[in-house]
């Protein structure tokens, strides 16, 4: 990664932006710390300054001489000048001293060493007073002071430096990881964006809020990939399905015009383009319908359901129907078993379902309808005594246009089970077909709601 | 009756408008939306046959255009859109029914005539009377020269939607809408049924007929004539 690169990522600008605020709290800290620490120092200095200047004007109550010789044991025992000394008579001429004679305040002041005759860089903190008439000049080296000044402004900056650089490393560290996972993100989106929609990332097992976007994203992509993939399927399946009923419909209207030509009737080959037309919107309506409920957009208007009372309705509707047509349709079921849905789309489900069992069954079928809520589970069922589905083929009939080849004959568009199972898809919904020993027994169980009214 | 038909396409303008001629109709048609609003309001119609994808200005925003400029003219859409949500969309932006293309002729006119002497809203009738049948509505009661009939639930609202439309065609399709609720069509003979044990109640026991089948259209309900 170039530095440039480096700064484009938000990690690193992130640990650089944490790490001046951390240093100006440091530099903050540090300053006041340091004048509190300064001050308590001078402050102590001065108060030994005072307790030389008391110590010897206490002395000096016996004899002048004896002032003078306690001075000079004092310059004596310090000989590199660390604390200085200077006593003066009344007219300003030195008794015994270790600076020049340069004029000094009375109290307490600060003097820089050159303007004492001393050859060190330190200055001088001074103390100077009447002495029984005459004038003592007490001083000691601010070397100490301002050494341990240094040596902690020192230390502070070395810190700083240390702390900058740690985060300027851990910035760096944490944005060449986090660029080599957003790296993945963006290598796998641009594949996306180029149409391979199979494609996934890489989620670890830690969890973190990554992994999280990681996985959403592909949720995501799984979705579109479902619904580009069912929308390349319905135009597989118009091309499919419907080049041979329009291949059908176009030999209806030439015989039509063939036999207008020879004046003979063409009703009835009018009446079966009419038909056949029918026919292909009925499928292409069926497809169209399946796409859309596949497409999930119905979702949002679900509303809750009465299951028992549905499939009691549709019942009614068709137990005269089947009766009609020789089969028999009972419905048994009471209470109520609540469930989210389009009721819609369960109405025509459950039609559908129905209606395969009166049409693709033999005279004589018995056809039972059943809801049972139990648990937080509902289950409806659509059972017949017919022939049945071999266990084999189950799977198969469950696709699109599928349709067994004794069932090849009967009209229909071979859609029927496609929407039932589209609908139980989007409805959360488990679709079994089983055996009814004999015949087919069709369930779906839906997540059952409970204290809906 | 005087119909206006906005519809872009020449070719199904044509037809539609030829159809409802020859029934007695006169049909003006407009092949964009901003002239046809302006038509649907300066003139006086009694049914709009609205497309609901013409050029101008969209067709539910036509119909809602006119019913915020108050007019109640009732309206039947038509469109390719096959959608599951089209139907609740046009109902809900004014419109009074819906037709998806392709369609056969005769349903648009079963609709269409359905549609005009719609009675108004605000005219309830509690006793429906066709001839000597009569259908209670508040106390759910259907008798015909004096003897009552026992009609289940459907059946009765399956009478009632026939007998309100009176002499009118009304379609296989319209009765799967309004009697059951069915938008999607059934491939076993729902309606055939249903209508053949009302008419064993109704029409069976008695010596007229009332209830009448027309072949390839749907079904009427009217005295003899």
């Amino acid at each position: 990664m170039r530095p440039a690169d480096l700064w484009r990522h938000s990690a690193f600008r992130l640990a650089l932006g944490v790490t001046l605020a951390v240093l100006g709290a440091l530099i903050l800290v540090g300053a006041v710390g340091f004048t509190v620490l300064h001050r308590q120092l001078a402050d102590r200095q001065d108060a030994r300054l005072m307790e030389i200047f008391t110590t010897l004007r206490q002395s000096d109550a016996a004899d002048q001489q004896d002032l003078i010789e306690a001075i000079a044991a004092r310059i004596k025992a310090s000989p590199n000048q660390s604390s200085v000394y200077a006593l003066r008579d009344a007219g300003g001429r030195t008794l015994v001293a270790n600076i020049q004679e340069v004029p000094i305040k009375p109290g307490l002041s600060t003097v820089e060493a050159a303007s004492l005759g001393l050859q060190t860089d330190y200055p001088y903190r001074m103390f100077a007073g009447d002495l029984n008439g005459n004038f003592l000049i007490v001083g000691l080296s601010n070397a100490d002071l301002d050494d341990l000044s240094e040596i902690i402004l020192t230390g502070f900056g070395w810190s700083a430096l240390a702390v900058l650089v740690a985060a300027i490393a851990a910035g760096s560290y944490i944005a060449s990881r986090l660029h080599h996972r957003l790296n993945d993100v963006t290598f796998t989106l641009q594949r996306v964006a180029s149409g391979d929609l199979s494609t996934r990332l890489a989620v670890s097992k830690r969890g973190d809020d990554l992994d999280v976007i990681s996985g959403e994203i592909n949720q995501t992509l799984g979705r579109l990939g479902a619904l580009v993939e069912a929308m390349r399927q319905v135009s597989a399946d118009i091309a499919h399905e419907l080049r041979t009923p329009l291949n059908m419909l176009r030999i209806h209207i030439e015989n039509a015009a063939r036999n207008a030509a020879n004046s003979a009737a063409v009703e009835d080959d009018l009446a079966a383009a009419i038909a056949q037309s029918e026919a292909i919107d009925q499928t292409f309506a069926a497809l169209l319908r399946i796409a859309q409920i596949e497409a999930g957009a119905r979702r949002e208007k679900f509303a809750p359901v009465d299951l028992v009372a549905l499939v009691a309705d549709i019942g009614e509707i068709y137990a005269e129907v089947a009766m009609d047509a020789g089969r028999t349709l009972r419905y048994d079921m009471a209470g109520a078993a609540w469930v989210m849905g389009d009721k819609e789309l369960l109405t025509q489900s459950f039609a559908n379902l129905i209606e395969n069992a009166i049409r693709h069954c033999p005279p004589g079928t018995a056809i039972t309808c059943h809801v049972r809520a139990d648990g937080n589970r509902v289950t409806a069922s659509v059972s017949d005594t017919g022939p049945g589905i071999p266990a084999g083929e189950r799977d198969l009939v469950l696709r699109r246009l599928y349709r067994l080849e004794k069932s090849r004959t009967t009209e229909g568009t071979g859609l029927g089970l496609s929407l039932v199972k589209a609908v139980a898809d989007l409805h959360g919904a488990e679709l079994l077909l089983g055996d009814a020993g004999p015949g087919l027994r069709v369930e779906l169980r839906f997540a059952r709601i409970i204290g809906a009214a | 009756m005087r119909i206006l038909l906005i519809e872009d396409d020449a070719a199904a303008a044509d037809y539609v408008a030829r159809g409802l001629s020859e029934n007695g109709h006169v049909c003006d048609v407009m092949a964009d939306g901003t002239d046809g609003l302006f038509a649907a309001t300066r003139e006086t119609y009694d049914v709009l046959v609205v497309d609901r994808m013409i050029p101008g200005l969209d067709g539910l925003s036509l119909v809602r255009a006119l019913r915020a400029a108050g007019r109640k003219t009732p309206v039947l859409f038509l469109t390719a859109l096959g959608g599951i949500d089209d139907r609740v969309e046009g109902l809900e932006a004014g419109g009074d029914d819906y037709l998806t293309k392709p369609f056969a002729f005769a349903e648009l006119l079963a609709r269409v005539n359905a549609l005009a002497r719609r009675p108004p809203v605000q005219e309830v009738k509690t006793l429906l009377r066709v001839a000597d049948l009569e259908l209670d509505l508040m106390r759910r009661q259907a008798s015909r020269a004096g003897q009552p009939i026992d009609l289940l639930p459907k059946e009765f609202t399956l009478l009632e939607v026939l007998m309100r439309n009176e002499g009118r065609v009304v379609t296989r399709t319209m009765l799967l809408e309004r009697v059951w609720d069915f938008h999607f069509d059934p491939k076993t003979s729902v309606v055939e049924t249903h209508v053949s044990r009302l008419r064993a109640k109704i029409d069976k026991p008695f010596e007229t007929a009332l209830l009448h089948t027309l072949k390839n259209m749907g079904y009427s309900l009217h005295a003899p004539r």
